[in-house]
C-alpha cells in the first residue's frame, strides 16, 4: 500500500479513555475463563489438605501422625522437618512458618499436610493424626495486647507542632475511642494452588495470586532453591482486594513441596471455612482521641492513638498501620498533631492487606471525630469539615509533610453538594423525621483524599515484556495481575495507543515470572500506574525502531514517520501497519523490548516520619442517605451520589466499576460484615451463612456515580489516576449517615462503633449515655 | 457414604427404612452445608424425592394437605387461601431461589433448626405431622413432633408423608415477618407468624401468634392469643402487645445476635404483622 | 457404584460413580465443563447454580445420582450455533463482571428469572438476584444487563 498520507484515519479500536469491555469478558460469561481450579491437571495430580492447629497458642507436645501415613489413599505427609529449606512464608520478617515447628500460635495455624489421591482421602486422614498440646496463654483483642504491651512491630510515632500545649488552650476538648471490626476478603475465589515438578527440578506453580515474585521467591526458600527454578503463572484470580497479596505464598509453598516430594502435580484448593479461617483479615482497630477545636469547629490539636490488631505475625502490618497514620488526616489541615500506631500482636491469624491498606480505618477516625464535634457544637457535620479542609493559605501541608498540592478537595465537595441538593436534603429529612417516630433518616457527606504509591519506596517499580510477531500482531506481558479490576485491558489500551493499533491485535498474556522478573505486588491501587508506564516504556522502545527502520527504508527523515490508526505514514509513504511489522523483520530489526517504570519524586524517612511517600493524592466525595428503623435497627442506605477524581480516565466504565464495586464493599465492611471470635479464639463466622457480605438487594436504592473532569497534575500514564482503594472510603459516609440518623432519634446516644449492624444500632440508641 | 437409594414407591422405601441405617435426604439443602464436604456425608443415603405422590397440594376432609417432599417455589404458586399468605411469604424468605427449588416442607421440619422458616408459620396454623413407616401411619400436632433443637419424634424407621392444616377458613388472616442482618438470604434472628380471624361485627374470633428462632424451638405466645380474641380488629389492636406475653421465649446469645436484640425485635416485629394484618382488612 | 446418566447440554451422559459425588464436582471433574464454580461450598454463593429441568439449583447442594434422568443445562451449553444468549451477550455488553467469578453462576440464576418473571422491574431483579453473591461489582451493572437481556428477549 502506498500513497499520500492524507487517507481517512479512523481512530484505533481501545485506544485509552474508551469504554473498552474487559477483555475476558466473553470468555466469562461462556463459562470458558480458566482460574486455577479450572486448568487441567497432568494425570495423577494429587490433592493437598492442611490440618490445623485447635488452640490459640500452646506447645505441642505429641505429633504423631502414624495413622495418618497409614490412611488410604495417602501418599505422602508434610510437616515443619519436611521442609528442604526455610519453614517460611512470611513477606517482610521470617515469622511465618509454613508447618507450626514447637508451638502454635493461633487457632486454624497449618500443623501439617497431607497429599492423597485426592482431597477426600486427604481430609479423612488428617482426622486420624493424635496431637496434644501443652496450653498456653492467648492474647485475643486488641485491649489485651494494649494491657499487655504485645507487640509484632514497635510502636510508632508522628507528630508536627506541639498538640499538648494545643489542647490545654484549646477552646473545646472531647475525648472518644472507636473500634472498627475487620472484614474479610470474601473473594468469590478461594485460595488455590497447582504445582506441576519439571524438569532438573524446576517448578511451576500456577498460583492465585496478586504478588508471583514474592511466591516465586518464598516457594524457592522453602525448596531450597534459587529463585531461577521456580516459575509462578496467573492468568487471572476470582477477587483478591489485597487477600491474595501475601496469603497465597503458604498454599503454593505447600503445594510445590508435596510436588517436590512425590514427584507428582499436587493442587491446594481450600474450602471456604478453612480459607476464612486460615487467611488474614483487614485489621481491626481502636482508635481514641483527643481533640480541641474552636467555636467554628476548627481543630487546633489532636492527640490520636490507633491500635490495630496484626494478628500473630508481621505480615504487612508495619506498612499497614502506617498507612493508617498517612490517612489519620483524612482531607483535613491538622496543625498540632501527635498520632501513636500500636502494632498488636494477637493469637488470632494475622491480618493482611485489604483495599485501602489501613487507610480506610485512618478515615474512619478522624471522620469520626469530625461527627463528634459537630454533635457537640450542634453543627451540620458538613460544616465541620469543611472549616477543615485542607487550604492553600499555609494550611496545605500533612502531619508527614507533604504538600497537598493539587488540592481538589473543596471543590469536589462543593460540586457534589450542589449537584446532589445537599442542603435542600438536609431541609427535607429533618422535616420527615419531625413527622416519623419510628423511620429516622439520616444524610452525610464525607470527603475522601488516598496517598498513591507504596510507601515502601522500593516497590515502585514495574516491568514489561512486549514482541511486535512479523505479521503485525503483539505479545503483551506485565509483572501487574488480573484479579477483574482490567488491569489488563488498561495496559492493552495504552499500548495499543501507543503504536495506534487496534486492540484486538495486542495478545493479553498471563503473568509470568519468567517473563518479567522481580515484579511488586498489585496492590496499593498502583497497577495501571506501574505497570501501564512500564508497557507504554516497551511499546515506545520498539516504535521508535520501527520509525528508525521506516525512514531508512523509505527515505524520509524520523519526523516525517507518524503512526495513524493501523497504519504508518512515512514521508509520501504508507503502509499498513502489519505490512511495516514484516518490512522491519525482514530487515533484521528487534522487534521485542523490555519496558520499565519507577514512580519519579518519591522518598520517605520512616524515623523521622517525614518526606512524600506519595506521588500524588486521588479524591472523591459522597453523600450517603440512609433510613433506619429505630425499634429494630434495621437500616438501608436510600441513595448514594458519588463525584470521584480519577484524573482524566483510562477508561470510564472499568472505573466506575471499580467505584461502585469499592463503595459496596466499604458499605459491607462498615455496616454488616461482622467477624466474631469465641472466647478461646475461635473464628466464629467462616461461611457465609454466618458472614454476610452486600447481597444485591442491599445495594442503595439510587447509586450516582460521576468522574470529576480533572487531569492528574502528576506525569501518571495518561494523567489517569489511580482507582481501585480510594473509593472504598466512600462508604465511610454510610457510617456517618446513620449516626446522623441515631442522633435525629436520640441525641443523647453515644456514635457508632463499626460495623453498624442492626443490632448495634438498636442498642446504641437504647443507651443514653453521652458519646 | 456407602450407598444411595432413590425409590419410587413408599412401600419400597419403607422397608429400607425398616432394615435401619439411612439418612432421609430430600431437598438436601441443609444435608450438605452440615456436611460441608463429601466425605462427610452419612453413611446411606435414601433419597425420597423420587416417591410417587409425596409431593403436592390439596384439600380434603377440612384439611389442607401438603405432601412432604412440596418444594417450596411450588408452594409459593400454588392458590391457596389469604390464611396461607403468612407460609408463602416465609417460603419466598428461604434461602434463594435455587434452595426454593429444590428444599422440601418436609425436610424444613424434620431438620427441627430453632432457626427453621416454616416451624412458627405451620405452628400458627395448627399444623398436623402425618408420618409412615412399615407399620402403618400415625400423625400429631406439630408442637408434638419437634422435641427440641434439631429433634424430632420421627422414629429411625419412619418418614414425614405430609404436612396437615385445619382449614382456617376464608376470614382467616395471617403475616410473616422476619429480622436478619440484611434484606435477603439470611439466617433469621427473629421471626413472627401472626393469623387472625374477624367475627362479621369486627372482633377478634381467633389469634395465633408464633415466633421462631427465640427459643429452642418456634413456640406459640396463647397469653398473647387470650389477650387479642375479643378485641375490636382496628388499629389499636396491635397496643395490646405487651412485655409479658413474651414470657414463654428464651432466646440465646449467638454469633447472628444477642438474646436481648432478639427479644426487643420479636415483640417489635409482632406489633407490626398483627398492624399489617389490620391494615390489610380483616375480611377482603 | 451407581450409574447416572442425564442430559447436560443436549448431550447424553453415562457415568460409574460414587454416590458421594455432588453434582458440581460431576459436572466439574467427570465432564470438565469447568465455568460451573465453586465458591463457597456450602450453597450460598451461588457461583455453582445450573439449570436441572430448567430451574435454577445449586449444584453444590445436589448429589449427581439426584439429578439421574434429568436434563441438565450449564453455562457452557447456553449458546447456540456459536450465539452467545442473550443473557450472556447482555452481561458482556453492560460490563456486568469483573473477575469473572460468580459470572456463570450470575447468568444462570438470571435466565431462571426472566423465566419467571418475562418483565422484571428493577427491584424484583434486586430481590430475585438475592441467591448470588458478587463481591467486586456491587450489582449495578448486573441488574442492568438482566434488565436488557429481557427487555431485549421481548419477555
Amino acid at each position: 500500500m502506498r500513497g499520500g498520507d492524507d487517507m481517512p484515519a479512523a481512530a484505533i479500536e481501545g485506544g485509552v479513555r474508551q469504554s473498552v469491555a474487559h477483555d475476558s469478558a466473553p470468555l466469562h460469561v461462556s463459562g470458558r475463563a480458566r482460574y486455577v481450579d479450572d486448568i487441567p491437571v497432568p494425570a495423577g495430580t494429587l490433592e493437598a489438605y492442611i490440618a490445623q492447629s485447635d488452640i490459640a497458642h500452646g506447645r505441642i507436645v505429641r505429633l504423631d501422625l502414624s495413622a495418618v501415613r497409614a490412611a488410604p489413599g495417602v501418599v505422602d505427609v508434610l510437616t515443619a522437618r519436611d521442609i528442604p529449606g526455610r519453614n517460611n512464608v512470611g513477606p517482610v520478617l521470617a515469622d511465618d512458618p509454613v508447618f507450626a515447628d514447637g508451638e502454635v500460635h493461633f487457632m486454624g495455624q497449618p500443623v501439617f499436610a497431607v497429599i492423597a489421591r485426592d482431597i477426600a482421602a486427604a481430609r479423612a486422614a488428617a482426622s486420624r493424626a493424635v496431637i496434644e498440646y501443652e496450653r498456653l496463654p492467648a492474647i485475643l483483642t486488641v485491649d489485651e495486647a494494649l494491657a499487655a504491651k504485645s507487640h509484632v512491630l514497635e510502636p510508632a510515632e508522628m507528630r508536627r507542632g506541639d498538640a499538648a500545649s494545643a489542647l490545654k488552650a484549646a477552646r473545646h476538648r472531647l475525648e472518644g475511642r472507636i473500634y472498627i471490626g475487620g472484614q474479610d476478603h470474601f473473594y468469590l475465589e478461594g485460595q488455590v494452588a497447582l504445582a506441576i515438578p519439571g524438569d532438573g527440578g524446576d517448578m511451576l506453580v500456577h498460583s492465585s495470586t496478586q504478588h508471583p515474585s514474592e511466591v516465586q521467591h518464598l516457594v524457592a526458600g522453602v525448596l531450597g532453591l534459587a529463585d531461577h527454578a521456580v516459575t509462578v503463572e496467573v492468568r487471572r484470580m476470582g477477587g483478591g482486594f489485597g487477600g491474595k497479596e501475601t496469603q497465597p505464598a503458604l498454599f503454593a509453598a505447600i503445594a510445590a513441596l508435596g510436588a517436590w516430594r512425590t514427584g507428582c502435580a499436587v493442587k491446594l484448593r481450600l474450602d471456604r471455612d478453612d480459607d476464612m479461617i486460615m487467611t488474614g483479615k483487614r485489621h481491626d482497630f481502636r482508635i481514641d482521641y483527643d481533640v480541641g477545636f474552636d467555636d467554628t469547629g476548627r481543630i487546633v490539636a489532636l492527640e490520636l492513638m490507633q491500635a490495630a490488631r496484626c494478628g500473630y505475625s508481621a505480615d504487612l502490618s508495619g506498612a499497614i498501620a502506617d498507612r493508617a497514620m498517612f490517612h489519620a488526616d483524612n482531607a483535613y489541615y491538622l496543625e498540632n498533631v501527635h498520632i501513636t500506631s500500636y502494632r498488636c500482636r494477637t493469637n488470632t491469624v494475622s491480618n493482611t492487606a485489604f483495599r485501602g491498606f489501613g487507610g480506610p480505618q485512618g478515615m474512619v477516625g478522624m471522620e469520626r471525630i469530625i461527627d463528634h464535634i459537630a454533635r457537640h457544637l450542634n453543627l451540620d457535620p458538613l460544616t465541620v469539615r469543611r472549616r477543615n479542609f485542607y487550604d492553600r493559605d499555609g494550611r496545605d501541608i500533612t502531619p508527614y509533610g507533604m504538600r497537598v498540592r493539587d488540592n481538589v478537595i473543596r471543590s469536589i465537595v462543593d460540586e457534589l453538594a450542589e449537584r446532589a441538593g445537599y442542603e435542600r436534603r438536609r431541609k427535607e429529612i429533618e422535616g420527615f423525621n419531625a413527622a416519623s417516630p419510628v423511620i429516622k433518616r439520616g444524610l452525610a457527606l464525607t470527603p475522601v483524599k488516598f496517598g498513591i504509591s507504596f510507601t515502601t519506596t522500593h516497590l515502585n517499580q514495574a516491568g514489561a515484556l512486549l514482541h511486535l510477531y512479523a505479521d503485525g500482531s503483539l505479545h503483551l506481558n506485565h509483572g501487574g495481575t488480573e484479579m477483574g479490576q482490567g488491569l489488563f485491558t488498561k495496559v492493552a489500551q495504552i499500548v495499543a495507543e501507543e503504536l495506534q493499533v487496534d486492540i484486538g491485535r495486542i495478545r493479553i498474556t498471563a503473568t509470568n515470572t519468567g517473563k518479567v522478573p522481580n515484579t511488586s505486588a498489585t496492590a496499593a491501587s498502583s497497577g495501571s500506574d506501574l505497570n501501564g508506564k512500564a508497557a507504554q516504556n516497551a511499546a515506545r522502545k520498539i516504535k521508535g525502531r520501527l520509525i528508525d527502520f521506516a525512514a531508512r527504508h523509505f527515505g524520509c527523515t524520523a519526523e516525517q514517520v507518524r503512526f495513524l490508526p493501523n497504519r504508518v505514514v512515512a514521508g509520501n509513504h504508507a503502509v499498513s501497519f502489519d505490512e511495516l511489522a514484516n518490512l522491519a523483520y525482514l530487515a533484521r530489526v528487534p522487534l521485542s523490548a523490555t519496558g520499565f517504570y519507577r514512580t519519579p519524586k518519591i522518598h520517605y524517612d520512616r524515623k523521622a516520619a517525614r518526606g512524600r511517600p506519595f506521588y500524588y493524592f486521588a479524591y472523591g466525595a459522597a453523600i450517603s442517605e440512609v433510613e433506619i428503623d429505630t425499634l429494630t435497627g434495621e437500616n438501608r442506605v436510600r441513595r448514594v451520589d458519588i463525584l470521584h477524581d480519577v484524573g482524566r480516565s483510562l477508561n470510564p466504565a472499568l472505573d466506575r466499576g471499580q467505584i461502585e464495586g469499592g463503595f459496596i464493599q466499604g458499605m459491607g465492611w462498615l455496616t454488616m460484615e461482622e467477624l466474631c471470635w469465641s472466647d478461646d479464639g475461635r473464628l466464629l463466622t467462616h461461611a457465609p451463612s454466618t458472614y454476610k457480605i452486600p447481597a444485591c438487594g442491599d445495594r442503595p436504592d439510587i447509586l450516582n456515580i460521576d468522574l470529576l473532569d480533572n487531569e492528574n497534575s502528576e506525569n501518571a500514564v495518561h494523567r489517569s489516576k489511580a482507582v481501585g482503594e480510594p473509593p472504598l472510603m466512600l462508604a465511610i459516609s454510610v457510617l456517618s449517615a446513620l449516626n446522623d440518623a441515631v442522633a435525629a432519634a436520640n441525641p443523647k446516644a453515644p456514635l457508632l462503633d463499626a460495623p453498624a449492624t442492626p443490632e448495634r444500632i438498636l442498642m446504641t440508641l437504647n443507651d443514653g449515655g453521652g458519646c | 457414604m456407602a450407598e444411595y437409594c432413590r425409590p419410587a414407591e413408599l412401600g419400597e422405601a419403607l422397608d429400607l427404612l425398616a432394615g435401619g441405617g439411612w439418612r432421609i435426604l430430600a431437598g438436601g439443602t441443609d444435608l450438605y452445608p452440615a456436611n460441608a464436604a463429601r466425605d462427610r456425608l452419612p453413611g446411606a443415603v435414601l433419597d425420597i424425592t423420587g416417591l410417587d405422590g409425596l409431593d403436592g397440594i390439596g384439600k380434603q376432609d377440612g384439611f389442607w394437605r401438603i405432601g412432604a417432599a412440596t418444594r417450596w417455589s411450588s408452594l409459593i404458586g400454588a392458590d391457596l387461601p389469604p390464611a396461607f399468605d403468612g407460609l408463602k411469604q416465609a417460603a419466598a424468605q428461604i434461602g434463594a431461589v435455587q434452595v426454593q427449588n429444590m428444599a422440601t416442607i418436609g425436610g424444613n421440619l424434620c431438620n427441627a433448626s430453632p432457626a427453621a422458616d416454616g416451624v412458627p408459620v405451620l405452628l400458627g396454623l395448627d399444623a398436623r405431622i402425618e408420618m409412615a413407616s412399615a407399620r402403618g401411619y400415625r400423625e400429631m400436632p406439630l408442637a408434638e413432633f419437634i422435641t427440641g433443637v434439631r429433634r424430632t419424634a420421627l422414629a429411625p424407621d419412619e418418614i414425614v408423608t405430609a404436612v396437615r392444616i385445619p382449614d382456617p377458613g376464608p376470614a382467616a388472616r395471617s403475616h410473616f415477618l422476619k429480622l436478619g442482618t440484611r434484606s435477603y438470604l439470611v439466617i433469621s434472628i427473629a421471626m413472627v407468624h401472626v393469623m387472625l380471624i374477624a367475627d362479621p361485627p369486627g372482633r377478634v374470633a381467633d389469634a395465633r401468634i408464633a415466633i421462631g428462632a427465640c427459643s429452642p424451638v418456634a413456640c406459640r405466645l396463647s397469653a398473647l392469643e387470650r389477650e387479642l380474641i375479643g378485641h375490636p380488629f382496628d388499629t389499636s389492636l396491635a397496643d395490646r402487645v405487651r412485655e409479658e406475653h413474651f414470657a414463654p421465649l428464651s432466646p440465646i446469645d449467638d454469633v447472628r445476635a444477642t438474646a436481648a436484640y432478639r427479644l426487643e425485635a420479636a415483640r417489635e416485629m409482632t406489633r407490626r404483622a398483627i398492624a399489617a394484618i389490620v391494615a390489610g382488612g380483616g375480611r377482603r | 457404584m451407581p450409574t447416572v446418566t442425564m442430559t447436560v447440554n443436549g448431550k447424553q451422559v453415562s457415568a460409574d460413580i460414587d454416590p458421594r459425588t455432588l453434582l458440581a464436582d460431576f459436572i466439574r471433574v467427570n465432564l470438565d465443563l469447568t465455568g460451573t464454580h465453586i465458591g463457597c461450598d456450602t450453597s450460598q454463593c451461588g457461583a455453582c447454580t445450573i439449570l436441572v429441568n430448567g430451574d435454577a439449583v445449586k449444584s453444590c447442594t445436589m448429589l449427581a445420582v439426584q439429578a439421574d434422568g434429568a436434563e441438565v443445562t450449564t453455562i457452557e451449553g447456553l449458546a447456540e450455533n456459536g450465539e452467545m444468549h442473550p443473557m450472556q451477550a447482555a452481561f458482556k455488553e453492560h460490563h456486568g463482571l469483573q473477575c469473572g467469578f460468580c459470572t456463570p453462576g450470575m447468568v444462570m440464576s438470571a435466565i431462571d428469572l426472566v423465566k419467571r418473571h418475562p418483565n422484571p422491574d428493577e427491584a424484583t431483579i434486586r430481590e430475585e438476584l438475592d441467591g448470588n453473591i458478587c463481591r467486586c461489582t456491587g450489582y449495578h451493572n448486573i441488574v442492568k444487563a438482566v434488565k436488557a437481556a429481557a427487555d431485549a428477549t421481548g419477555g
